[in-house]
Protein backbone atom coordinates (compact mmCIF):
# COMPACT_ATOMS: atom_id res chain seq x y z
CA UNK A 1 0.00 0.00 0.00
CA UNK A 2 2.95 2.32 0.72
CA UNK A 3 4.22 1.96 -2.86
CA UNK A 4 0.72 2.74 -4.11
CA UNK A 5 0.68 5.91 -2.03
CA UNK A 6 4.05 6.99 -3.45
CA UNK A 7 2.73 6.26 -6.94
CA UNK A 8 -0.37 8.35 -6.22
CA UNK A 9 1.85 11.29 -5.29
CA UNK A 10 3.77 10.86 -8.53
CA UNK A 11 0.48 10.98 -10.42
CA UNK A 12 -0.19 14.40 -8.94
CA UNK A 13 3.36 15.54 -9.77
CA UNK A 14 2.84 14.43 -13.38
CA UNK A 15 -0.49 16.20 -13.51
CA UNK A 16 1.31 19.42 -12.60
CA UNK A 17 4.34 18.82 -14.81
CA UNK A 18 2.87 17.68 -18.14
CA UNK A 19 0.75 20.77 -18.86
CA UNK A 20 3.53 23.06 -17.65
CA UNK A 21 5.90 21.35 -20.09
CA UNK A 22 3.22 21.66 -22.77
CA UNK A 23 3.05 25.38 -22.04
CA UNK A 24 6.84 25.84 -22.05
CA UNK A 25 7.25 23.96 -25.33
CA UNK A 26 4.12 25.60 -26.79
CA UNK A 27 2.23 22.34 -27.24
CA UNK A 28 -1.32 23.25 -26.08
CA UNK A 29 -2.54 19.90 -27.46
CA UNK A 30 -0.93 18.09 -24.51
CA UNK A 31 -2.52 20.53 -22.08
CA UNK A 32 -5.95 19.81 -23.57
CA UNK A 33 -5.28 16.09 -23.49
CA UNK A 34 -4.28 16.20 -19.81
CA UNK A 35 -7.33 18.34 -19.09
CA UNK A 36 -9.47 15.62 -20.63
CA UNK A 37 -7.76 13.00 -18.44
CA UNK A 38 -8.44 15.08 -15.33
CA UNK A 39 -12.12 15.63 -16.21
CA UNK A 40 -12.76 11.99 -17.08
CA UNK A 41 -10.84 11.02 -13.94
CA UNK A 42 -13.26 13.14 -11.89
CA UNK A 43 -16.20 11.36 -13.55
CA UNK A 44 -14.60 8.00 -12.73
CA UNK A 45 -13.95 8.98 -9.12
CA UNK A 46 -17.66 9.83 -8.86
CA UNK A 47 -18.68 6.42 -10.18
CA UNK A 48 -16.03 4.67 -8.06
CA UNK A 49 -17.71 5.92 -4.87
CA UNK A 50 -20.93 4.14 -5.83
CA UNK A 51 -19.50 1.15 -7.70
CA UNK A 52 -16.15 0.56 -6.08
CA UNK A 53 -16.85 1.40 -2.47
CA UNK A 54 -20.59 0.75 -2.10
CA UNK A 55 -21.12 -2.02 -4.65
CA UNK A 56 -23.72 -0.10 -6.69
CA UNK A 57 -23.04 -1.18 -10.26
CA UNK A 58 -24.51 1.81 -12.04
CA UNK A 59 -24.58 1.55 -15.80
CA UNK A 60 -26.23 4.93 -16.12
CA UNK A 61 -23.68 7.47 -14.91
CA UNK A 62 -23.70 9.03 -18.37
CA UNK A 63 -27.02 10.54 -17.24
CA UNK A 64 -25.20 12.69 -14.66
CA UNK A 65 -22.26 13.44 -16.94
CA UNK A 66 -24.63 14.46 -19.71
CA UNK A 67 -26.93 16.41 -17.43
CA UNK A 68 -23.99 18.41 -16.05
CA UNK A 69 -22.86 19.01 -19.61
CA UNK A 70 -26.27 20.06 -20.91
CA UNK A 71 -27.05 22.32 -17.92
CA UNK A 72 -23.74 24.09 -18.57
CA UNK A 73 -24.33 24.23 -22.31
CA UNK A 74 -27.91 25.47 -22.10
CA UNK A 75 -27.21 28.16 -19.49
CA UNK A 76 -24.22 29.34 -21.48
CA UNK A 77 -26.07 29.19 -24.83
CA UNK A 78 -28.81 31.51 -23.55
CA UNK A 79 -26.38 33.90 -21.90
CA UNK A 80 -24.14 34.19 -24.96
CA UNK A 81 -27.10 34.68 -27.29
CA UNK A 82 -28.94 36.98 -24.83
CA UNK A 83 -31.98 34.75 -25.26
CA UNK A 84 -34.67 34.42 -22.64
CA UNK A 85 -34.42 30.97 -21.04
CA UNK A 86 -37.71 31.08 -19.14
CA UNK A 87 -39.89 33.78 -17.64
CA UNK A 88 -41.58 31.87 -14.81
CA UNK A 89 -41.19 31.74 -11.82
CA UNK A 90 -38.47 34.31 -12.57
CA UNK A 91 -36.98 35.79 -15.69
CA UNK A 92 -33.54 34.52 -16.68
CA UNK A 93 -31.36 34.45 -19.72
CA UNK A 94 -28.99 31.79 -18.44
CA UNK A 95 -25.47 32.48 -17.29
CA UNK A 96 -21.95 32.15 -18.53
CA UNK A 97 -20.43 32.48 -15.06
CA UNK A 98 -18.89 29.27 -13.78
CA UNK A 99 -19.62 30.35 -10.21
CA UNK A 100 -23.33 30.41 -11.10
CA UNK A 101 -23.28 27.34 -13.33
CA UNK A 102 -21.47 24.98 -10.93
CA UNK A 103 -24.01 25.27 -8.07
CA UNK A 104 -26.84 24.73 -10.58
CA UNK A 105 -25.05 21.67 -11.97
CA UNK A 106 -24.55 20.33 -8.43
CA UNK A 107 -28.23 20.84 -7.55
CA UNK A 108 -29.59 19.40 -10.78
CA UNK A 109 -27.25 16.36 -10.65
CA UNK A 110 -28.20 15.76 -7.02
CA UNK A 111 -31.90 15.98 -7.89
CA UNK A 112 -31.57 13.57 -10.82
CA UNK A 113 -29.51 11.13 -8.72
CA UNK A 114 -32.11 11.34 -5.98
CA UNK A 115 -34.93 10.45 -8.38
CA UNK A 116 -32.99 7.64 -10.08
CA UNK A 117 -31.70 6.39 -6.72
CA UNK A 118 -35.12 6.37 -5.05
CA UNK A 119 -36.43 4.09 -7.78
CA UNK A 120 -33.40 1.98 -8.69
CA UNK A 121 -32.05 1.30 -5.19
CA UNK A 122 -35.17 -0.72 -4.39
CA UNK A 123 -33.63 -3.33 -6.66
CA UNK A 124 -30.27 -5.08 -6.67
CA UNK A 125 -27.95 -6.84 -9.07
CA UNK A 126 -28.86 -6.96 -12.73
CA UNK A 127 -32.16 -5.11 -12.14
CA UNK A 128 -30.28 -2.15 -10.66
CA UNK A 129 -27.92 -2.14 -13.66
CA UNK A 130 -30.86 -2.20 -16.08
CA UNK A 131 -32.83 0.56 -14.34
CA UNK A 132 -29.85 2.93 -14.22
CA UNK A 133 -29.15 2.16 -17.87
CA UNK A 134 -32.78 2.77 -18.78
CA UNK A 135 -32.79 6.20 -17.12
CA UNK A 136 -29.66 7.28 -18.98
CA UNK A 137 -31.03 6.03 -22.29
CA UNK A 138 -34.29 7.92 -21.70
CA UNK A 139 -32.29 11.12 -21.26
CA UNK A 140 -30.23 10.28 -24.34
CA UNK A 141 -33.29 9.94 -26.55
CA UNK A 142 -34.84 13.02 -24.98
CA UNK A 143 -31.72 15.04 -25.87
CA UNK A 144 -31.80 13.70 -29.44
CA UNK A 145 -35.42 14.69 -29.87
CA UNK A 146 -35.06 18.18 -28.36
CA UNK A 147 -34.45 20.46 -31.35
CA UNK A 148 -34.16 23.68 -29.29
CA UNK A 149 -30.70 22.63 -28.20
CA UNK A 150 -29.38 21.05 -31.34
CA UNK A 151 -31.01 17.64 -31.09
CA UNK A 152 -28.75 14.98 -32.51
CA UNK A 153 -26.24 17.57 -33.77
CA UNK A 154 -25.52 18.87 -30.31
CA UNK A 155 -25.06 22.37 -28.97
CA UNK A 156 -22.06 24.63 -29.50
CA UNK A 157 -21.07 27.42 -27.16
CA UNK A 158 -18.69 29.93 -28.66
CA UNK A 159 -16.98 31.11 -25.52
CA UNK A 160 -15.83 29.10 -22.55
CA UNK A 161 -17.74 30.09 -19.40
CA UNK A 162 -15.94 32.59 -17.25
CA UNK A 163 -14.54 33.10 -13.78
CA UNK A 164 -13.93 36.60 -12.37
CA UNK A 165 -10.47 37.96 -13.23
CA UNK A 166 -9.41 34.69 -14.86
CA UNK A 167 -8.95 34.01 -18.56
CA UNK A 168 -10.62 30.61 -18.88
CA UNK A 169 -9.93 30.53 -22.63
CA UNK A 170 -6.27 30.00 -21.87
CA UNK A 171 -5.73 26.20 -21.97
CA UNK A 172 -3.32 26.15 -19.01
CA UNK A 173 -5.62 28.29 -16.87
CA UNK A 174 -8.62 26.11 -17.65
CA UNK A 175 -6.51 23.03 -16.92
CA UNK A 176 -5.61 24.43 -13.50
CA UNK A 177 -9.32 25.03 -12.77
CA UNK A 178 -10.03 21.38 -13.59
CA UNK A 179 -7.05 20.26 -11.51
CA UNK A 180 -8.42 22.24 -8.54
CA UNK A 181 -11.72 20.39 -8.94
CA UNK A 182 -9.86 17.08 -9.10
CA UNK A 183 -8.01 17.84 -5.87
CA UNK A 184 -11.27 18.90 -4.18
CA UNK A 185 -13.01 15.72 -5.33
CA UNK A 186 -10.10 13.51 -4.19
CA UNK A 187 -10.02 15.32 -0.82
CA UNK A 188 -13.79 14.92 -0.29
CA UNK A 189 -13.75 11.28 -1.42
CA UNK A 190 -10.84 10.46 0.91
CA UNK A 191 -12.65 12.10 3.81
CA UNK A 192 -15.84 10.17 3.03
CA UNK A 193 -14.07 6.83 2.66
CA UNK A 194 -12.34 7.18 6.03
CA UNK A 195 -15.41 8.42 7.91
CA UNK A 196 -18.10 6.52 9.83
CA UNK A 197 -20.33 7.00 6.81
CA UNK A 198 -17.59 5.49 4.62
CA UNK A 199 -17.31 2.55 6.98
CA UNK A 200 -21.06 1.98 6.60
CA UNK A 201 -21.13 2.09 2.80
CA UNK A 202 -18.03 -0.07 2.43
CA UNK A 203 -19.62 -2.62 4.76
CA UNK A 204 -22.82 -2.57 2.68
CA UNK A 205 -20.80 -3.63 -0.36
CA UNK A 206 -19.55 -6.69 1.54
CA UNK A 207 -22.59 -7.79 3.54
CA UNK A 208 -25.73 -5.65 3.43
CA UNK A 209 -27.83 -8.03 5.53
CA UNK A 210 -25.34 -7.80 8.40
CA UNK A 211 -25.27 -3.99 8.16
CA UNK A 212 -29.08 -3.89 8.37
CA UNK A 213 -28.97 -6.16 11.40
CA UNK A 214 -26.90 -3.63 13.34
CA UNK A 215 -29.57 -0.97 12.78
CA UNK A 216 -28.02 0.96 9.91
CA UNK A 217 -30.51 2.21 7.33
CA UNK A 218 -28.76 0.85 4.29
CA UNK A 219 -31.23 2.35 1.82
CA UNK A 220 -30.50 5.88 3.07
CA UNK A 221 -26.75 5.26 3.07
CA UNK A 222 -26.82 3.91 -0.49
CA UNK A 223 -29.05 6.76 -1.67
CA UNK A 224 -26.70 9.36 -0.22
CA UNK A 225 -23.66 7.70 -1.80
CA UNK A 226 -25.49 7.56 -5.13
CA UNK A 227 -26.36 11.27 -4.92
CA UNK A 228 -22.78 12.29 -4.03
CA UNK A 229 -21.52 10.08 -6.84
CA UNK A 230 -23.99 11.70 -9.27
CA UNK A 231 -22.93 15.21 -8.22
CA UNK A 232 -19.23 14.49 -8.84
CA UNK A 233 -19.91 12.95 -12.24
CA UNK A 234 -22.24 15.86 -13.09
CA UNK A 235 -19.48 18.34 -12.29
CA UNK A 236 -17.16 16.45 -14.61
CA UNK A 237 -19.79 16.76 -17.35
CA UNK A 238 -19.94 20.51 -16.80
CA UNK A 239 -16.15 20.86 -17.14
CA UNK A 240 -16.22 18.61 -20.22
CA UNK A 241 -18.67 20.93 -21.97
CA UNK A 242 -16.45 23.90 -21.16
CA UNK A 243 -13.38 22.05 -22.41
CA UNK A 244 -14.93 21.23 -25.78
CA UNK A 245 -17.30 24.24 -25.92
CA UNK A 246 -19.73 21.71 -27.25
CA UNK A 247 -22.20 19.20 -25.90
CA UNK A 248 -24.04 16.48 -27.78
CA UNK A 249 -26.33 13.55 -26.87
CA UNK A 250 -23.38 11.16 -27.30
CA UNK A 251 -22.27 11.93 -23.71
CA UNK A 252 -25.63 10.60 -22.51
CA UNK A 253 -25.30 7.34 -24.40
CA UNK A 254 -24.69 3.98 -22.71
CA UNK A 255 -21.24 3.95 -24.28
CA UNK A 256 -20.29 6.89 -22.07
CA UNK A 257 -21.51 4.99 -19.00
CA UNK A 258 -19.41 2.06 -20.18
CA UNK A 259 -16.34 4.23 -20.67
CA UNK A 260 -16.59 5.70 -17.16
CA UNK A 261 -16.92 2.15 -15.85
CA UNK A 262 -13.85 1.13 -17.86
CA UNK A 263 -11.81 3.96 -16.22
CA UNK A 264 -12.75 2.54 -12.81
CA UNK A 265 -12.02 -1.08 -13.72
CA UNK A 266 -8.76 -0.30 -15.55
CA UNK A 267 -7.32 1.82 -12.76
CA UNK A 268 -8.62 -0.20 -9.86
CA UNK A 269 -12.01 -0.61 -8.26
CA UNK A 270 -12.23 0.95 -4.78
CA UNK A 271 -8.89 2.71 -5.18
CA UNK A 272 -9.05 6.47 -4.80
CA UNK A 273 -6.71 7.27 -7.70
CA UNK A 274 -7.76 4.24 -9.74
CA UNK A 275 -10.22 6.00 -12.07
CA UNK A 276 -7.70 8.77 -12.76
CA UNK A 277 -5.07 6.20 -13.77
CA UNK A 278 -7.72 4.36 -15.77
CA UNK A 279 -8.76 7.52 -17.60
CA UNK A 280 -5.12 8.37 -18.37
CA UNK A 281 -4.48 4.86 -19.67
CA UNK A 282 -7.65 5.02 -21.78
CA UNK A 283 -6.69 8.38 -23.32
CA UNK A 284 -3.12 7.25 -24.02
CA UNK A 285 -4.47 4.13 -25.77
CA UNK A 286 -6.95 6.21 -27.74
CA UNK A 287 -4.22 8.62 -28.85
CA UNK A 288 -1.59 6.03 -29.70
CA UNK A 289 -3.57 3.08 -31.10
CA UNK A 290 -6.16 5.46 -32.56
CA UNK A 291 -3.39 6.72 -34.87
CA UNK A 292 -3.08 3.26 -36.42
CA UNK A 293 -6.68 2.11 -36.54
CA UNK A 294 -10.07 3.62 -35.86
CA UNK A 295 -11.10 0.33 -34.26
CA UNK A 296 -8.57 0.75 -31.45
CA UNK A 297 -11.18 -0.40 -28.93
CA UNK A 298 -10.40 -3.95 -30.07
CA UNK A 299 -7.07 -3.64 -28.25
CA UNK A 300 -8.77 -1.99 -25.28
CA UNK A 301 -11.04 -5.03 -25.05
CA UNK A 302 -8.03 -7.34 -25.15
CA UNK A 303 -6.28 -5.37 -22.41
CA UNK A 304 -9.43 -5.42 -20.28
CA UNK A 305 -9.71 -9.20 -20.66
CA UNK A 306 -6.06 -9.70 -19.71
CA UNK A 307 -6.40 -7.34 -16.77
CA UNK A 308 -9.51 -9.03 -15.42
CA UNK A 309 -7.89 -12.46 -15.83
CA UNK A 310 -4.47 -11.65 -14.40
CA UNK A 311 -4.61 -8.41 -12.39
CA UNK A 312 -8.31 -8.10 -11.56
CA UNK A 313 -8.03 -5.23 -9.09
CA UNK A 314 -6.67 -2.71 -11.57
CA UNK A 315 -3.41 -1.13 -12.65
CA UNK A 316 -2.77 0.35 -9.22
CA UNK A 317 -2.82 -3.08 -7.60
CA UNK A 318 0.40 -3.88 -9.50
CA UNK A 319 2.16 -1.46 -7.19
CA UNK A 320 0.62 -3.06 -4.13
CA UNK A 321 1.95 -6.45 -5.25
CA UNK A 322 5.40 -5.01 -5.84
CA UNK A 323 5.54 -4.02 -2.17
CA UNK A 324 4.75 -7.59 -1.13
CA UNK A 325 7.68 -8.91 -3.21
CA UNK A 326 9.95 -6.28 -1.70
CA UNK A 327 9.11 -7.59 1.75
CA UNK B 1 -47.50 -9.47 30.53
CA UNK B 2 -45.46 -7.10 32.68
CA UNK B 3 -42.61 -9.56 33.13
CA UNK B 4 -42.45 -10.31 29.42
CA UNK B 5 -40.07 -8.29 27.29
CA UNK B 6 -40.84 -10.21 24.10
CA UNK B 7 -44.23 -11.70 23.39
CA UNK B 8 -44.92 -13.60 20.18
CA UNK B 9 -48.44 -14.73 19.38
CA UNK B 10 -49.62 -17.13 16.69
CA UNK B 11 -46.74 -16.39 14.35
CA UNK B 12 -47.08 -18.37 11.12
CA UNK B 13 -45.23 -18.62 7.85
CA UNK B 14 -46.00 -20.89 4.92
CA UNK B 15 -44.22 -21.51 1.64
CA UNK B 16 -47.05 -22.85 -0.48
CA UNK B 17 -48.58 -25.77 1.39
CA UNK B 18 -45.53 -26.14 3.65
CA UNK B 19 -45.94 -24.49 7.06
CA UNK B 20 -42.50 -23.49 8.33
CA UNK B 21 -43.87 -21.94 11.49
CA UNK B 22 -47.38 -22.82 12.60
CA UNK B 23 -49.09 -20.44 15.04
CA UNK B 24 -46.08 -20.18 17.30
CA UNK B 25 -46.70 -18.52 20.64
CA UNK B 26 -43.61 -17.97 22.74
CA UNK B 27 -42.38 -15.30 25.13
CA UNK B 28 -39.19 -14.09 26.74
CA UNK B 29 -39.11 -12.84 30.31
CA UNK B 30 -36.81 -10.21 31.76
CA UNK B 31 -33.57 -11.70 33.14
CA UNK B 32 -34.00 -15.05 31.43
CA UNK B 33 -32.45 -17.27 28.84
CA UNK B 34 -35.17 -19.06 26.92
CA UNK B 35 -33.76 -21.84 24.79
CA UNK B 36 -35.47 -23.02 21.65
CA UNK B 37 -34.52 -26.54 20.64
CA UNK B 38 -35.71 -28.94 17.98
CA UNK B 39 -34.56 -31.05 15.06
CA UNK B 40 -33.01 -29.52 11.94
CA UNK B 41 -35.67 -28.01 9.71
CA UNK B 42 -38.13 -27.62 12.59
CA UNK B 43 -38.47 -23.87 11.96
CA UNK B 44 -36.18 -22.41 14.63
CA UNK B 45 -34.12 -20.17 12.36
CA UNK B 46 -37.19 -19.11 10.38
CA UNK B 47 -38.77 -18.03 13.65
CA UNK B 48 -35.70 -15.90 14.42
CA UNK B 49 -35.90 -14.41 10.92
CA UNK B 50 -39.56 -13.58 11.46
CA UNK B 51 -38.81 -11.92 14.80
CA UNK B 52 -36.03 -9.75 13.31
CA UNK B 53 -38.19 -8.96 10.28
CA UNK B 54 -36.06 -10.41 7.50
CA UNK B 55 -38.82 -12.95 6.73
CA UNK B 56 -42.35 -11.59 6.58
CA UNK B 57 -44.89 -13.52 8.61
CA UNK B 58 -48.33 -14.50 7.29
CA UNK B 59 -50.23 -13.99 10.53
CA UNK B 60 -49.45 -13.29 14.16
CA UNK B 61 -48.04 -10.48 16.27
CA UNK B 62 -44.76 -9.55 17.94
CA UNK B 63 -44.70 -7.31 21.02
CA UNK B 64 -41.36 -5.98 22.25
CA UNK B 65 -41.35 -4.20 25.61
CA UNK B 66 -45.11 -3.53 25.28
CA UNK B 67 -44.69 -2.05 21.79
CA UNK B 68 -46.24 -3.78 18.79
CA UNK B 69 -43.39 -4.20 16.29
CA UNK B 70 -45.22 -6.57 13.94
CA UNK B 71 -45.28 -4.10 11.05
CA UNK B 72 -41.80 -2.64 11.52
CA UNK B 73 -38.99 -3.31 9.04
CA UNK B 74 -35.90 -5.31 9.96
CA UNK B 75 -33.81 -2.16 10.39
CA UNK B 76 -36.45 -0.52 12.59
CA UNK B 77 -36.60 -3.63 14.78
CA UNK B 78 -32.81 -3.63 15.13
CA UNK B 79 -32.88 0.05 16.06
CA UNK B 80 -35.43 -0.39 18.84
CA UNK B 81 -33.54 -3.24 20.43
CA UNK B 82 -33.51 -6.62 18.73
CA UNK B 83 -30.00 -7.91 18.20
CA UNK B 84 -29.18 -11.20 16.56
CA UNK B 85 -26.46 -13.57 15.50
CA UNK B 86 -26.74 -15.60 12.32
CA UNK B 87 -26.75 -19.38 12.03
CA UNK B 88 -23.88 -19.12 9.55
CA UNK B 89 -21.35 -16.47 10.56
CA UNK B 90 -22.24 -13.18 8.94
CA UNK B 91 -19.52 -10.59 9.37
CA UNK B 92 -17.82 -7.96 7.23
CA UNK B 93 -14.98 -10.08 5.84
CA UNK B 94 -12.57 -7.34 4.76
CA UNK B 95 -12.90 -5.37 7.99
CA UNK B 96 -10.70 -6.10 10.98
CA UNK B 97 -12.34 -7.61 14.06
CA UNK B 98 -12.40 -4.24 15.82
CA UNK B 99 -13.85 -2.45 12.77
CA UNK B 100 -16.66 -5.01 12.70
CA UNK B 101 -17.49 -4.10 16.29
CA UNK B 102 -17.21 -0.35 15.57
CA UNK B 103 -19.66 -0.77 12.69
CA UNK B 104 -22.10 -2.28 15.14
CA UNK B 105 -21.66 0.71 17.46
CA UNK B 106 -22.33 3.35 14.79
CA UNK B 107 -26.12 3.49 14.92
CA UNK B 108 -26.36 3.53 18.70
CA UNK B 109 -23.88 6.42 18.86
CA UNK B 110 -25.61 8.28 15.97
CA UNK B 111 -22.41 8.31 13.94
CA UNK B 112 -23.63 6.55 10.78
CA UNK B 113 -23.96 9.74 8.77
CA UNK B 114 -20.87 11.49 10.13
CA UNK B 115 -19.05 12.24 6.88
CA UNK B 116 -15.90 14.25 7.30
CA UNK B 117 -14.36 13.00 10.52
CA UNK B 118 -12.08 9.98 10.39
CA UNK B 119 -13.80 7.11 12.17
CA UNK B 120 -10.40 5.83 13.34
CA UNK B 121 -9.83 9.05 15.28
CA UNK B 122 -12.99 8.43 17.29
CA UNK B 123 -11.40 7.21 20.51
CA UNK B 124 -14.76 6.70 22.22
CA UNK B 125 -15.98 4.23 19.61
CA UNK B 126 -12.72 2.28 19.55
CA UNK B 127 -12.46 2.24 23.34
CA UNK B 128 -15.96 0.73 23.57
CA UNK B 129 -15.13 -1.73 20.81
CA UNK B 130 -11.98 -2.81 22.69
CA UNK B 131 -14.05 -3.50 25.81
CA UNK B 132 -16.35 -5.76 23.81
CA UNK B 133 -13.41 -7.56 22.18
CA UNK B 134 -12.06 -8.20 25.68
CA UNK B 135 -15.39 -9.71 26.75
CA UNK B 136 -15.39 -12.11 23.83
CA UNK B 137 -11.67 -12.83 24.26
CA UNK B 138 -10.61 -11.45 20.90
CA UNK B 139 -8.49 -8.51 22.09
CA UNK B 140 -5.31 -9.98 20.70
CA UNK B 141 -6.89 -10.41 17.29
CA UNK B 142 -8.47 -6.96 17.05
CA UNK B 143 -6.53 -5.95 13.93
CA UNK B 144 -6.86 -9.24 12.10
CA UNK B 145 -9.11 -9.21 9.06
CA UNK B 146 -12.38 -10.97 9.92
CA UNK B 147 -11.96 -13.24 6.90
CA UNK B 148 -8.69 -14.54 8.40
CA UNK B 149 -10.25 -15.43 11.77
CA UNK B 150 -10.89 -19.08 12.63
CA UNK B 151 -14.45 -20.39 12.61
CA UNK B 152 -14.62 -20.24 16.40
CA UNK B 153 -13.36 -16.66 16.49
CA UNK B 154 -15.94 -15.65 13.90
CA UNK B 155 -18.68 -17.08 16.12
CA UNK B 156 -17.32 -15.00 18.98
CA UNK B 157 -17.19 -11.92 16.75
CA UNK B 158 -20.84 -12.51 15.80
CA UNK B 159 -21.75 -12.37 19.47
CA UNK B 160 -19.57 -9.28 19.86
CA UNK B 161 -21.50 -7.53 17.10
CA UNK B 162 -24.73 -8.29 18.93
CA UNK B 163 -23.31 -7.13 22.29
CA UNK B 164 -22.19 -3.82 20.80
CA UNK B 165 -25.78 -2.89 20.03
CA UNK B 166 -26.74 -3.00 23.73
CA UNK B 167 -30.20 -4.27 22.74
CA UNK B 168 -33.38 -5.04 24.67
CA UNK B 169 -33.23 -8.71 23.64
CA UNK B 170 -30.69 -11.02 22.06
CA UNK B 171 -31.62 -13.67 19.53
CA UNK B 172 -28.70 -16.07 19.30
CA UNK B 173 -28.81 -18.67 16.54
CA UNK B 174 -26.41 -21.50 17.38
CA UNK B 175 -23.69 -19.23 18.77
CA UNK B 176 -21.66 -22.15 20.07
CA UNK B 177 -21.61 -24.19 16.88
CA UNK B 178 -18.02 -25.17 16.13
CA UNK B 179 -16.57 -23.72 19.33
CA UNK B 180 -14.07 -25.70 21.36
CA UNK B 181 -14.63 -26.37 25.06
CA UNK B 182 -12.99 -23.19 26.28
CA UNK B 183 -14.93 -21.13 23.72
CA UNK B 184 -18.19 -22.73 24.82
CA UNK B 185 -17.39 -22.07 28.49
CA UNK B 186 -16.57 -18.47 27.69
CA UNK B 187 -19.93 -18.10 25.94
CA UNK B 188 -21.81 -19.75 28.80
CA UNK B 189 -20.26 -17.38 31.34
CA UNK B 190 -20.83 -14.39 29.08
CA UNK B 191 -24.50 -15.24 28.48
CA UNK B 192 -25.11 -15.71 32.21
CA UNK B 193 -23.61 -12.27 32.78
CA UNK B 194 -25.51 -10.37 30.08
CA UNK B 195 -28.97 -11.90 30.48
CA UNK B 196 -29.85 -9.57 33.37
CA UNK B 197 -29.48 -6.57 31.05
CA UNK B 198 -30.85 -8.16 27.91
CA UNK B 199 -32.64 -11.51 28.00
CA UNK B 200 -31.72 -14.11 25.43
CA UNK B 201 -33.72 -16.30 23.08
CA UNK B 202 -31.21 -19.03 22.34
CA UNK B 203 -31.22 -21.60 19.58
CA UNK B 204 -28.59 -24.21 20.30
CA UNK B 205 -27.91 -27.85 19.52
CA UNK B 206 -25.34 -28.28 22.29
CA UNK B 207 -27.66 -29.74 24.94
CA UNK B 208 -25.05 -29.47 27.70
CA UNK B 209 -24.83 -25.75 27.06
CA UNK B 210 -28.62 -25.42 26.84
CA UNK B 211 -29.20 -27.23 30.12
CA UNK B 212 -26.42 -25.23 31.80
CA UNK B 213 -27.85 -21.91 30.64
CA UNK B 214 -31.59 -22.01 30.04
CA UNK B 215 -34.16 -20.84 32.55
CA UNK B 216 -36.87 -22.18 30.25
CA UNK B 217 -36.80 -24.38 27.19
CA UNK B 218 -39.27 -24.61 24.32
CA UNK B 219 -39.24 -27.47 21.87
CA UNK B 220 -40.27 -26.90 18.27
CA UNK B 221 -41.13 -29.62 15.79
CA UNK B 222 -42.63 -29.27 12.30
CA UNK B 223 -43.10 -25.55 12.96
CA UNK B 224 -45.09 -26.04 16.17
CA UNK B 225 -44.13 -25.54 19.79
CA UNK B 226 -44.69 -28.95 21.33
CA UNK B 227 -43.51 -28.23 24.87
CA UNK B 228 -42.33 -25.39 27.07
CA UNK B 229 -41.00 -25.65 30.60
CA UNK B 230 -38.02 -25.59 32.88
CA UNK B 231 -34.99 -27.69 32.09
CA UNK B 232 -36.18 -30.44 34.45
CA UNK B 233 -39.68 -30.44 32.96
CA UNK B 234 -38.30 -30.71 29.44
CA UNK B 235 -35.90 -33.47 30.41
CA UNK B 236 -38.78 -35.51 31.80
CA UNK B 237 -41.16 -34.81 28.93
CA UNK B 238 -41.69 -38.04 26.98
CA UNK B 239 -42.92 -36.28 23.86
CA UNK B 240 -39.74 -34.19 23.78
CA UNK B 241 -37.62 -37.29 24.12
CA UNK B 242 -39.52 -38.81 21.21
CA UNK B 243 -39.26 -35.88 18.84
CA UNK B 244 -35.82 -34.50 19.66
CA UNK B 245 -33.71 -35.72 22.54
CA UNK B 246 -34.30 -39.38 21.72
CA UNK B 247 -32.95 -40.53 25.04
CA UNK B 248 -33.32 -39.81 28.72
CA UNK B 249 -30.93 -37.20 30.09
Amino acid sequence: MIVEKIFNKWILVFLFLIPVLGFIFEEPYYITLTTKVVILGIAGIGLNLALGYCGLISFGHAAFFGLGGYVTGILSFHALNSELMFSWPFVTSGSSEMLVIWPIVILSSAFLALIIGLLSLRTTGVYFIMITLAFAQMLYFFAISWPNYGGEDGLSIYMRNSLPMINTMDPLTFYLICLCWLLIVIFISAKLINSSFGMAFQAIKQNEERVKSVGIETFKVKLLVFVISGIITGLAGSLYTDLNRFISPSVLNWQMSGEIMVFVILGGIARLYGPLVGAAFFIVLEQTLGGYTENWQFWLGLILILEILYVRTGILSLFEKKLKYEK
Amino acid sequence: MKNKILNIKNLSKSYGAFKVTDEITIDLHFDEIHALIGPNGAGKSTLIKQIVGSVKHDIGSIILDQEDITDLTDVERAKIGISRTFQVSSIIPQFSAIDNIVLSLLDKSSKTFQMFKSVRNNKGLYSNANKILKEIELSEKSDISASDLSHGDRRKLEVGLALAMDPKVFLFDEPMAGLDESGTNMMINLFKKIKSNSPILLIEHDMDAVFALADRVSVINYGKIVATGTVDEIRKNELVRDVYLGYEI
